[in-house]
């Protein structure tokens, strides 16, 4: 997990504070380390072993035109699902996007979801594809 | 995000793009608490034990695939060996029972049951005996239900007896299904060295060490494998077997990972993943272009077997690291009539019966969906068997023959299913006569490699 400067920055003043009078520069050091090595171990231990997390992994694909991210998220929030990541890279005039939405809290199960995206993809043209965390975690992490 | 960009755009292209999907999700069923010495009774509590595991095999295996957007594309059962739970049944009897078999499987919504076989390696007895002759009139009277005989293995030997029998067996059900290209034969399989958990209709069995119900998979995906060949280049055979492996580990693990939720879902235990390689006649997903794109002009040329035993073996290895679990066939599976690239391959004469053969001896099962003409004495048929049988037994492999002597038809001709099983090319056989070997019959004793204790 790569952690931005800023990010860095907030860690070490947080840390400064808490050891308040007995900060020394060493101590610090050795404490940001720690902090800064338990965060990327909390996105390797990915909750891998425990199946059936209700996330799911939204991919989306097609020509870009506005109104594509848009039209997904009001959906995705009138069901009561909550968008965990989402990433977004456009190729050329090729719009892609990645979201990890959680589907716990949502009253809709994947095929509702499914159904509601499937509406959108035909408006807009674009391909959008749901499935389950579980197989991306099966194949890609061991 | 816990997961690359490419990462994600892998798995949709596999499952959109290159026909990865789990090809059959098979719920074995133990049928040896069924008998009964009134035949009504016992098939009322065949026909209630399907029902009561099976019923919702179909919804459920849906359920699976719509959550994680991987299809499923067959979802069957197989049974018992039925030899052995009725062997006091009467040939006609067995009939009725294969009559409530295919009953049971329409009412689940399946589209084949399997497990009207026998295990006859070393000899027969009279129930055995009785379903053998049955088999001809089960498989035409019915639709859905598939049959296998195994009659030879790497510790008995080989039952020429029982190859004989076969041979016979296989023309008289080409010629009672000779209105539907004889596709009876299509739901007939000899085996030698058959494995008690294999997934893949039509030769899958419940075998008599399996637990009373267990769900077994079959993953496939030659497509995705075609591709990573071709984007793979001009590498060196050990580079290529690497990516063969990379790309086999990741659709075993989503296998098993759909097995395993399917087998939840049931309530039942899971049982083996078959890492199998299994071509559709869907364009793209063949062996036969997966060897193209390792650099075969045709299957068929010089190289053909090396690069089919390259390919075999490094499916079991990424599957043996994928999943603790692999059982079944496991390998690579060269049917003809479900292979565009074989099937194309045959018509243009690049691919014969005897060179098919010698890719059996490294493939995963045997000659597989094989049309030869309809004339064919039973003779030359059994003489096949013995010959596929001999590869196994000496190799310490499961072999198989699926062949078809289709009725009324000649070199050149077809014979068309449709669907999975596909079309077959009408193939020529050798008109050398070996009567006077197989008519010896009795038994070929085991190899000395069958001494291994």
């Amino acid at each position: 997990m790569k952690l931005s400067e800023d990010e860095v920055r907030r860690i070490t003043l947080d840390t400064i504070t808490e050891l308040g009078e007995n900060a020394t520069p060493e101590l610090v050091k050795q404490k940001v380390k720690e902090k800064i090595e338990k965060l990327s171990e909390g996105s390797v231990s990915f909750p891998i072993g425990s199946t059936s997390s209700g996330r799911v992994i939204l991919t989306a694909f097609g020509l870009n035109k506005p109104g594509i991210v848009a039209a997904i998220t009001k959906s995705i929030a009138e069901s009561n699902c909550d968008i965990q990541d989402l990433s977004q890279k456009l190729m050329g005039d090729f719009f892609t996007m990645i979201m990890i939405v959680d589907l716990s809290t949502s009253p809709k199960d994947l095929k509702g979801l499914q159904k509601d995206m499937a509406k959108i993809a035909e408006e807009l043209k674009i391909k959008i594809y749901l499935q389950h965390e579980d197989v991306f975690k099966f194949m890609h992490r061991i | 995000m816990p997961y690359e960009f490419e990462e994600i755009l892998e798995t949709i292209r596999m499952t959109e793009i290159e026909h990865f999907d789990i090809r059959t999700v098979t719920l074995g069923i133990s049928l040896r608490d069924c008998h009964d010495r009134n035949l009504e009774v016992a098939k009322q509590k065949i026909y209630d034990k399907i029902l009561k595991y099976g019923k919702n095999h179909v919804k459920l295996a849906k359920e699976v695939e719509s959550q994680f957007g991987i299809s499923i594309a067959n979802k069957r059962i197989s049974v018992t060996p039925v030899s052995i739970p009725f062997d006091s049944l009467k040939q006609d009897e067995f009939i009725e029972i294969a009559k409530i078999l295919d009953k049971a499987a329409e009412e689940i919504g399946v589209d084949y049951l399997a497990g009207y076989s026998a295990l006859v390696q070393k000899g027969m007895t009279n129930g055995e005996l009785e379903l053998i002759r049955s088999i001809p009139e089960a498989l035409s009277q019915t639709k859905r239900v598939c049959s296998s005989v195994n009659v030879a293995s790497t510790k008995a030997g080989i039952n020429m007896d029982a190859v004989l029998m076969m041979s016979e067996v296989i023309k008289s059900t080409a010629e009672k299904t000779k209105n539907n290209d004889s596709i009876g034969c299509a739901k007939l399989v000899v085996f030698a060295n058959a494995v008690e958990d294999n997934p893949f209709v039509a030769g899958a069995f419940h075998g008599v060490s399996e637990p009373e119900v267990v769900l077994n998979v079959g993953i496939s995906g030659p497509g995705v494998v075609l591709d990573a060949v071709k984007e793979a280049g001009k590498v060196d055979l050990h580079q290529l077997s690497e990516v063969i492996k990379k790309t086999i580990f990741k659709i075993t693990r989503a296998g098993e990972l759909i097995g395993r939720k399917t087998a939840e879902k049931l309530g039942v235990q899971f049982g083996i993943v078959d890492i199998s390689l299994a071509p559709t006649p869907a364009e793209g997903d063949s062996i036969a272009d997966i060897l193209k794109a390792m650099g075969v002009e045709d299957v068929g040329a010089p190289g053909t077997t090396a690069a089919l035993a390259m390919l075999n073996d490094s499916v079991k290895k990424a599957g043996l690291m994928a999943s603790s679990s692999v059982g079944g066939l496991s390998g690579a599976f060269i049917p003809v009539s479900e292979d565009l690239g074989m099937i194309r391959a045959v018509q243009a004469g690049n691919l014969s019966l005897e060179k098919l053969e010698a890719m059996t001896a490294v493939c995963s099962v045997g000659l597989d969906m094989v049309a030869i003409p309809g004339d064919t004495s039973s003779s030359t048929i059994a003489g096949i068997i013995a010959d596929e049988c001999a590869i196994g037994v000496i190799n310490d492999k499961t072999t198989a023959v699926r062949i078809i002597p289709a009725f009324g038809k000649k070199v050149g001709d077809f014979v068309d299913y449709g669907g999975l099983l596909g079309k077959a090319p009408v193939m020529s056989v050798r008109k050398l006569r070996c009567d006077n070997f197989v008519g010896r019959g009795g038994r070929i004793p085991a190899p000395s490699r069958s001494l291994t204790n």
